[in-house]
């Protein structure tokens, strides 16, 4: 298992990433894809102070929807536990945004300004004081930084022969995911997810590639991509050292 | 009441993408079809779709009554 892995980018986005990673096991890469959701801690409100609500909405119920904002997380500045205070000051007519959040520390702002908040009528006003903290998805899904993440098997097309002239010309072949052909990586978005459009008359069969696997991430905007999947992988290695240090005593 | 700050099911943030859905959206006050309004904002999933399709603001319907 002292093998490097080969990762190669299908996609590469700010927020949304694909891609292929050769050498690992089945359940090293779910290992992986859980340490992105739950072991990369983030910042998220968790606890506020009104000082005034007159909005149509409860205390509680802006908490809850101050906590799903997500917060930029720099790397390596907090310790899990640390919190960092924010405050809002909204009056009506208008709508609070999470841009509204004005925050104390220049690196923590929201990562996505137009969120609504709470809709504010005339003579309603809102103004509060936030600790946002730094905390994993373990603890509450506020503070996973990953949406959606998820990873497939590669797969390899094998054209077997030519279908038979009297078939269904109805027949598809719906395929999602990566396929490999001849070395090259084919999205199937690229022949909208059906085999027969990219090989018209033919037989095709389907295989697994052993150990390699396409990943899916997707990030809520608190930590890039590359942040994220290095944090995770960092995780896992961190837990192992720890596990091969317990044993040795 | 307000749109919901994130998808329930996969945690994407969609309540961004609510003023310019409902201001496009022929079902809401727009003229353009809610399928393509929701692929060009990048709304891909079934999930995160509902949260915007089946969404209606009962602010100014409560707020008299406060």
């Amino acid at each position: 298992m002292t093998e490097d892995f080969d990762v190669e980018f299908i996609e590469r986005g700010d927020r949304k990433s694909r891609f292929l990673v050769r050498g690992v096991t089945p359940a090293f890469a779910n290992g992986i894809r859980r340490a992105i959701v739950a072991d990369v801690p983030t910042l998220s409100i968790d606890s506020v102070r009104f000082i005034e609500n007159s909005s149509v909405m409860f205390d509680e119920q802006i908490g809850l929807r101050l906590g799903l904002v997500p917060l930029s997380t720099p790397l390596g500045e907090f310790e899990e536990g640390d919190s960092v205070t924010l405050s809002l000051d909204v009056s009506g007519p208008g709508t609070a945004y999470s841009g509204d959040l004005v925050s104390s520390d220049e690196m923590v702002q929201p990562a996505d300004d137009n969120v609504p908040i709470i809709d504010l009528k005339d003579d309603q006003r809102l103004e509060l004081e936030a600790d946002a903290v730094l905390s994993t998805g373990k603890d509450h899904a506020k503070h996973q930084g990953g949406v959606a993440v998820g990873y497939r098997h590669l797969q390899r097309v094998e054209v077997v022969g030519d279908r038979d002239e009297y078939d269904d010309a109805e027949e598809t072949n719906i395929i999602r995911g990566v396929i490999a052909d001849d070395g090259e990586l084919v999205p199937t978005e690229s022949f909208d997810h059906d085999l027969t459009n990219r090989y018209p008359g033919k037989e095709v069969e389907v295989h697994d590639v052993d150990g390699a696997f396409v990943f899916h991430v997707e990030t809520d905007g608190s930590l890039s991509i590359d942040e994220i999947v290095t944090e995770a992988a960092e995780s896992i290695g961190a837990r192992a050292d720890e596990l091969e240090q317990a044993v040795q005593l | 009441m307000m749109v919901p700050v994130r998808c329930f099911t996969c945690g994407k943030v969609v309540g961004e993408y609510w003023e310019e859905f409902k201001a496009r959206s022929e079902t809401k006050e727009g003229d353009e079809d809610p399928d393509k309004v929701l692929d060009e904002l990048g709304v891909e999933r079934q999930c995160c779709r509902r949260m915007l399709v089946s969404h209606k603001d009962l602010v100014d319907i409560v707020s008299p009554y406060q």
